[in-house]
Parts: structure tokens; sequence; C-alpha cells
């Protein structure tokens, strides 16, 4: 219907709109990792500089330049996608990325699958026995999953399962196939969705539960509705602004944040290794690189989110 | 204070008095206070980088939780780390609050405009960059402080707090008596600090209670990646430690450590969810969701 | 106004067939402190084919949780006593399976809420909602059902029901609403409806066209109606008989005519004099409804209305009244307001 229209100039407006939004994210990083970050001129350069050496790396660096300049610079550079080469290895950003964010993505995309529809599942089912046996044991279950680390889920699993079952690799990555694969993925996938699955299934049953009690589920219900068709298509289908919101939302975060931990523990070469090794290093062209692009997923997805929600909710933005 | 903030204390009371649940909860949290307040008076816990017995004993008369493997009492380690949680927990719980609690309070008072834009921009922004590489990163820009892991959570954990007491502050400026206030020609400072926040203190003592307990799980992951607790003794430092205890078959640091993180974590929690459930029942939960 | 009005009266009253015949219907929930109090406090009532009933009393007397457990939707918390009956066409609902009830809902008897802008789902088009109800009960797809929902708005008066099939809930104004979930009601063609305050979210001005409309639809398909709603004008204007509710159980019941005409109940008589315009007020004591429904946790002794009534004696408040028959109608009270000559 006419809702569906005028979709690529919405999502133009959408994209305009998020300009804020990344000239801010690339602002503190550029604050942090390059205006207040280390001074790199002599880590950079060999022994005993000459003065005139020093100020020829330092006017190569563009430690001469204002600070307008030097952020407009970094601004070009992150648009154009010129990322620069790794000061620690010298080897070009755009090729470390494109090597670690796909082990990145494998890494966390089960977890990641499973930890939502289990969660959903469950919150379903609480939601539907609302205030019953059921719906208060899911719920004790979920406050003690949100009471543990991930730290301590990851060491714990890792425990278990590789050093006393050994059944799954301690540490590393080497994937050649499938069977590697699922092998490597085991340990990660059980922590994340252990770790998430207590917020998860907190967050949908509030949803879904509060959807349960609306007037059109009632109404559903009195026209002879069956229970998998109200949960799915009036319950499920009216919050699908929160539940999409919420999953899209935590899929950026997740990549970065979660892998950091994960990779730097198991010793993976995903994004979140090489993230946490720059920040420790003060490698810039690398962190320059993943914080923008991290902002630049970010505002995709909400965008991505709230056009989803358009297509498939006939009330958003009409109004 | 209006008789809506007194009325607060007395809900959570009453809350207490009828939920078992409720009581366990503070009773551990009072207990997980006394153990910290002994560490500071020196009752316990002082010994914990003593070398005071063979590495890797097991649990003895002595020893009631063992030795790690340079030899260090691994319950005195656990005590003092109970203090180290406190001190992390409270500092950021209590800057967070009022940081929050001022931008968010002004925000909402101010309403619609340059201000309000102002804010919203900058949770926004620092609510777009992935957790751990934002802290992080602070981390390292402050180089080495002392407080430089507090100042990084503080710098994120704000927003969420700031968001929620704006959004209420909104609705309490379209109160009445808000209304009476102004008319009376009270400043709007004088209306903000002394009408509009205490009746947003039930937010600001549930997300207070969070961000505790979120800090004491970022400091875990923080000082397990290398770049939290430096040079003193955390649960974090204990489980990086018990890491690599496990490889050789060691489990009795990294237990303990978890052990008494996860019940003060779960003891937070569930308080958290009496007090939210004694002063704001109505409200959909979509609490706040701690990294880590 | 006047009360005696020219109306159909559903053919051969006394050979109807009974659709739903309740006895002694107790509904129980749990108090804040944890005793069980009685929400439904025994209550009868008949329903016969074809015949439009309204139920009425103040908020708070238990009409709208009747409607619900009529329905098989009993809310959380709430039970049904086990002796109560409820039996419909012969059959005895009380303690049926889920499974059973939801065959019966929306096919043999159908229940149109209260406020039409959220009662549909909003995110399917009316002419989707329509069709799967169809399909569910039915068995009819495709054309045969598009058709058939077309049909079913149209005899809501509803032009151009081709185009509002396509239509969301909240492109529909809340009268058009209200007339789609009629439609809806109607469409899987039961025999009783149950409309729950179906006025009451709407503007004064498309009320009586909309009630006019959906008793027509009844009326022409010979459903049977039970109309809950607190306004007497309604159920003067509309119904064959009315029951009045108070208190969790119905304390007068009559044809409209004979009811509004010549109240037996203290009640009833004080509902129909806090009517503006209608009170004389010459005669009527303008007080005559003083008070309040009392809180549900009260046990009553004796009549639940007696704290309320200017003839209350004592064993007015030590037993209760026992349910006193006169020709068609019935009510519990020992001092009824007789004729005056």
């Amino acid at each position: 219907m006419s809702h569906q229209a005028d979709l690529p100039a919405l999502v133009l407006r959408r994209l305009a709109g998020a300009l804020p939004l990344i000239l801010g994210v690339t602002l503190i990083s550029f604050l942090l990792t390059v205006h207040f970050g280390p001074d790199q001129t002599y880590a950079l350069i060999g022994k005993n500089p000459t003065a005139a050496e020093v100020e020829q790396l330092r006017s190569e660096l563009g430690y001469d330049q204002p600070f307008v300049v030097r952020y407009a610079d970094y601004l070009k550079r992150l648009v154009t996608l010129d990322l620069g080469h790794a000061q620690a290895t010298g080897e070009s950003v755009r090729a470390m990325l494109a090597r670690t964010i796909p082990i990145s993505v494998l890494l966390v995309a089960p977890g990641f699958i499973l930890g939502t529809l289990l969660a959903l599942g469950l919150a379903a089912l609480a939601a539907w026995h609302q205030g019953g046996a059921l719906d208060r044991i899911i719920s004790a279950v979920s406050v003690v999953g949100m009471s543990l680390s991930l730290v301590v889920i990851l060491i714990g699993l890792q425990a278990v399962f590789g050093v006393w079952l050994g059944w799954f690799p301690v540490r590393g990555w080497a994937v050649s196939g499938p069977a590697d694969y699922l092998h490597h993925v085991a340990v990660p996938t059980m922590a994340f969705v252990i770790a998430t699955l207590g917020y998860n299934v907190r967050f949908f049953r509030a949803v879904l539960a509060a959807e349960m009690t609306s007037e059109q589920v009632r109404t559903a219900r009195a026209f002879g509705v069956g229970p998998l068709r109200i949960m799915v298509v009036h319950v499920m289908g009216s919050s699908l602004l929160p539940i999409v919101t919420r999953i899209l939302f935590s899929l950026p975060l997740l990549v970065i944040s979660g892998s950091l931990l994960i990779e730097s523990h198991f010793g993976i070469p995903g994004v979140g290794r090489i993230t946490f090794a720059a920040i420790t290093s003060g490698d810039q062209p690398v962190l320059m690189a993943v914080v923008g692009l991290s902002a630049l997923l970010f505002v995709l997805t909400v965008t991505v989110a709230d056009l989803l929600c358009r297509l498939v909710d006939p009330r958003v933005g009409q109004r | 204070m209006s008789t809506l903030a007194l009325q607060t204390g007395q809900r959570i009371r009453d809350r207490l008095r009828h939920d078992a649940l409720g009581l366990i909860a503070l009773t551990v949290v009072v207990a997980y206070v006394g153990i910290a307040v002994g560490v500071w008076l020196g009752l316990w816990g002082a010994e914990w980088s003593a070398l005071s017995g063979p590495g890797w004993a097991s649990p003895s008369a002595e020893h009631w939780l063992g030795t790690n493997r340079l030899g260090q009492d691994i319950l005195a380690r656990a005590l003092a780390s109970t203090a180290t949680a406190f001190e992390i927990g409270v500092l950021v719980a209590v800057a967070t609050t009022v940081l929050g609690a001022l931008a968010g309070g002004l925000a909402g008072y101010a309403g619609p405009g340059k201000v309000d834009d102002t804010l919203l921009w900058l949770i926004g922004t620092l609510e777009a960059i992935p957790f751990y590489l934002l802290v992080a990163a602070l981390v390292f820009a402050l180089g080495g402080h002392p407080l430089a892991m507090h100042l990084a959570m503080i710098a994120t954990f704000w927003t969420s707090t700031a968001r929620l007491v704006r959004a209420e502050t909104q609705r309490i400026r379209e109160l009445p008596f808000i209304e009476a206030a102004r008319v009376a020609g009270l400043a709007p400072r004088a209306i903000v600090l002394r009408h509009v926040l205490p009746n947003a203190a039930h937010i600001l003592l549930v997300q207070g209670t969070l961000v505790f307990m979120a800090a004491i799980k970022v400091e875990v992951v923080l000082s397990f990646l290398g770049i939290g607790v430096q040079d003193s003794i955390s649960w974090g430092v204990m489980i990086a430690e018990g890491a690599q205890d496990i490889l050789a078959g060691q489990y009795w640091n990294f237990a303990a450590a978890s052990l008494f993180l996860f019940g003060l974590v779960m003891a937070a929690n569930l308080l958290a969810d009496q007090l939210q459930d004694a002063l704001d029942p109505r409200s959909l939960d979509s609490r706040w969701q701690p990294h880590g | 106004m006047r009360w005696t009005l020219v109306r159909w009266t559903h053919a051969g009253s006394r050979m109807a067939e009974q659709l739903l015949s309740v006895r002694q219907l107790i509904v129980e929930a749990r108090s804040p402190h944890g005793r069980s109090v009685q929400l439904v406090r025994g209550l009868d009532l008949d329903i016969e084919a074809g015949e439009i009933l309204g139920l009425t009393g103040e908020s708070g007397a238990g009409k709208s949780l009747t409607a619900q457990v009529l329905m098989g939707l009993t809310p959380p918390g709430m039970m049904v006593a086990g002796d109560s009956l409820i039996r419909w066409r012969g059959r005895e609902l009380n303690g049926l399976a889920e499974r059973q009830w939801r065959k019966l809902r929306g096919s043999q008897f159908a229940l149109i809420p209260q406020n039409p802008m959220t009662a549909l789902n909003p995110t399917r088009s009316i002419g989707s909602q329509m069709r799967y109800l169809l399909k569910l009960h039915r068995q009819t797809t495709g054309r045969m059902a598009t058709e058939a929902a077309a049909r079913a708005l149209s005899r809501l008066a509803i032009p151009d029901a081709g185009r509002v099939l396509e239509r969301y809930p909240h492109q529909l104004s809340g009268g058009m609403a209200q007339r789609a979930l009629i439609a809806m009601a109607v469409l899987c063609r039961p025999k009783l409806l149950i409309a729950d305050e179906v006025t009451s979210a709407l503007d004064v001005t498309s009320q009586a066209a909309i009630v006019d409309q959906l008793t027509g639809v009844c009326r022409e398909s010979g459903t049977a109606l039970l109309m809950i709603t607190h306004d007497l004008g309604l159920v003067a204007r509309s119904c064959d008989r009315a029951a009045v509710m108070y208190f969790g159980r119905i304390v007068e019941q009559g044809p409209v005519d004979s009811l509004f005409g010549e109240p037996r109940h203290p009640y009833t008589a004080g509902l129909l004099a806090a009517i503006p315009g209608r009170a004389d007020p010459s005669q009527t004591r303008l007080n005559s409804l003083a008070g309040q429904v009392p809180d549900v946790d009260w046990r009553p002794s004796g009549c639940s209305f007696a704290p309320r009534c200017n003839k209350a004696a004592e064993r007015c408040i030590d037993r209760e009244p026992e349910n006193i028959k006169e020709d068609e109608r019935s009510y519990r009270c020992f001092h009824p307001l007789l004729r005056s000559p």
C-alpha cells in the first residue's frame, strides 16, 4: 500500500537525520585516539633522530596542523575508506578488517541467533502463563542468568568442556571445515546464550506480557482464535517494534564488545582481538577504523530497524 | 521534601516486610557490607598479598579456601576484594547518579530546545560506540590515572540514568504542584532540586543499585582484560589468575572469586527488583542492561 | 419520555429455544489480603433464541465479568465455582476444556468488546482478520470468504465495504471500527452476541445509530443479543427484556415495559430516578440513590442493597430476600414498590 511508495526518500531522510550522530561518534573517537592519544613520534622514528627528521615526521603525522584540519582529514579518510596501515605490523587496515570480521561474525552468529530464539520462546511461554508457576520459574532462572558474569561463564565452560571433559578446544581458531567450526564455536556459543538469555527473556517477557493483556488479544480469544496464532500474529506481531529494535541494536555492540572479550581470552584472530591489541598499543589507524565503522554500522542498524518496522507494522510512521 | 518522597521509605519497608526474597537479598547485601567494613577496619583480609603458605595448597584449617599459585591465602584475597568491589561500586554509582540526575533533570525541566537536544545528542553518541571499546579507549586515554577505570565507567553509565530522569522530569513538571511552585516565584533550579528530583528518587534508587552492580561486573571484565584494577586485589584480578590456574587443574581461586561475585550481584539484582516493584510497580520491565 | 414503545416482539416467545441458562453463577477472586471474595454471587439468567436482553446496573456490579465468564474467558486469578451451571443449548459449559470453548467462541456466540480502537489487531487489515475467522470457524476461504466479509460489513450500513476490507484499524474512525467489530462478530452467524458497553467509547451522535444497526442485524438474522450497558435509556430503546444487576447478583428482571414502567425493586426505581430529565421533581426524592456500590470485601448477611435503601427494615439486614416471581418478571426484595393506586 501507500506506506511503501516513498521508501528511497525515507532511507535518505533517516540517514541524513543520523548525521549529527555520526559526527558525534567520529569526534569522540578522534578525541580519544588522536587528539588526546599518545604522541607517536618517538615510537615510529629511528634511533638518534635529528631535529629535522622529527619535524618531518610530525608534519607527516599532521601534528603541526590545527584541530579542525586534522579532524576534517580524519573524516575524509573514514568516508573514502582510506584507512591506512597498522602501525604495529604495517599491514593495510582494510585487509586486516577483511580478514578478521568474517571470523568474528562466524564466532558470534550462532550464539546470537540461538540466544535470541531461545529467549523469545521462553519469554512467550512465561508471558502466556503470566503469574503462573512456569512464569515464576522462568523469571527466577532469568535473574540467576543476569547475575552471572560473562567472564565467569566463559572460564567455567572452558574448565568443564575444555579442561575437564576435553570435548572442545581451549584456545585458538584452527578452522578449515564445518566440523572444526562447530568444534571451536561450541563454547563461545554456549557462553553467549547463557550471558544474554536472562536479560533478553526479561525484556521480551515484559513486552509480550503487556501485549497479552491488551484488548485486541482478549477480542481475538473471544472470537475463538487459538493460542499459537494469538502469540505469533497478535502479540509478537504488535510488539515487533521493541523486539526488532532490541535485537538489531544488540548486534553491533555484541560483535565488538562480546568478541573483544571472547577473542582475547580464547586467542581467536577476530576483529575484537585486533581492536584490543590496538587499544593497548595505541595503534591509531586500526582504532580509528574500528570505532568509525562500528558507529556507521550502528546508524545503519537503526535505519534498518526503523524501515523493517515500517514495512511490517502499518501503524509506525503514520500519525 | 514532599510527601511523595517520604512515602518511598515507607513503601520499601512494607515491601520488604511482606516479601521473604527481598529480605534475604537485603540481608545478603548487608553481610557483604559487613565484610567490606571489616576489611577497612583491618579485622580481616589485610594479609591478602602475604605469601603465607605453599603454592596451590588445598583447603585446611589455616587456609580455609586454600592458596593460589604463589601461596597467598585465597579467602583473605576474596574478602579484601569485597572492599575493592564496594569502593568501585559505590563511587561509580554515586557519581553516575549525581551526574545523570543533574543532566537529566536540567534537560527534562528545560523542555524541548537546545539544552535538551544537546543532551540527547551526547547520549546517543556515547551509546552508539560499543561499550567495551569506549571504556577501554577511555582507560587508555586517561593514561594510567588511578581512577581511569572508574571515570570510564562513569562516563558511559550516566547516560541511562540521565535518560530516565529526563523522562520522569518531563512528566513531573506538568504536575499541578510544580505549577504552584512556579507561580509562588521559586527559581527553576530550586524547583528542580527541591521538588522534581526528590520525586524522581525511586528511579535514582533503583538505577543506582543497578549501576552499583554493573560497575562490579564490568570491573571483573576489565581486570580480566588487564586494564582494570592495578596494584590491588579484586575479584576480577582473582578470576584472571584463576583462569590460568584452571588450565593446571586448580579450581579454588576461580571458584571463590566467582561465588563471592555471584552472591553480591544476585542479591543486588533481587533488591533492585524489589525496589522497582515497591516503588513503581506499573513500569514496564525494560531495565537497563549492564554489560558483562 | 414514555417507556412503552412499539417494538418487534420476537415471535412466540414462549416457544423459542432456550439458548443460555445460567444458575447460581458464583465467581470468586483472591483479594489482596489473601481472602477469597465473591464478585458474582449466585447469578441466574436465561436467554432465549432471538431475544434482546439488557443487563444493566452501576459500574462494579459485575456485568462485564459475567460477560467474560459466559465466554469462557474468566480473568486470571478468578475462578468459577464448581457447582455453578452455565448451560448452552442443553450442554453444560462450566468446566469445559479450553479447546472445546474455542470451538464455540466466535462461531456459536461472540463478544463485541468495549473499545473498538484497541480491540482490533493493529497489524492486519480488517479483511485479513475477517477472512481468518471464516477459515477458522466455517472453513470458508478465498473469494467466498472475501465476499462473505464484504456482505457482513454491508449489513451494518458500511458503504464501500470492499475498500474498508483493505483498511487497517488505525485508518478507521471509532464508529467505523465498532461496526467492523460487530460485522466480525456476526460473520460466522453465531446464535448469541454479547455486547459489552459497545457505545461507551463512541461520541453521543453515533451511539444511537450503532445500537440501532446492531439490534437491526440481530433481529434480521434472529440472533439473540445480551446487551451490557449502564445506560438505561439504551435498554429501554432497544431491548425486549432487562435484568438489573447489583453487587454480583440480579435483583430484578422482566420485560422492559413493565420493569421500567413499574419497577418493583427500590434499586431499579433509584436507577430510573437518577436519569436526568426523567425524575419527576414533585415526587421523586433526588437522593434516592445515595451511597456507593459496596467494597468487594464486604459480606452482607441480608440484602446487599439494604445500606443504601430507604425502605430497609431489620429483616432486610438479617435475611436475604428470595427471588419472587410475578408473571414474566421477578425481583429480590422484601418491600417491593407496588403500583400506586
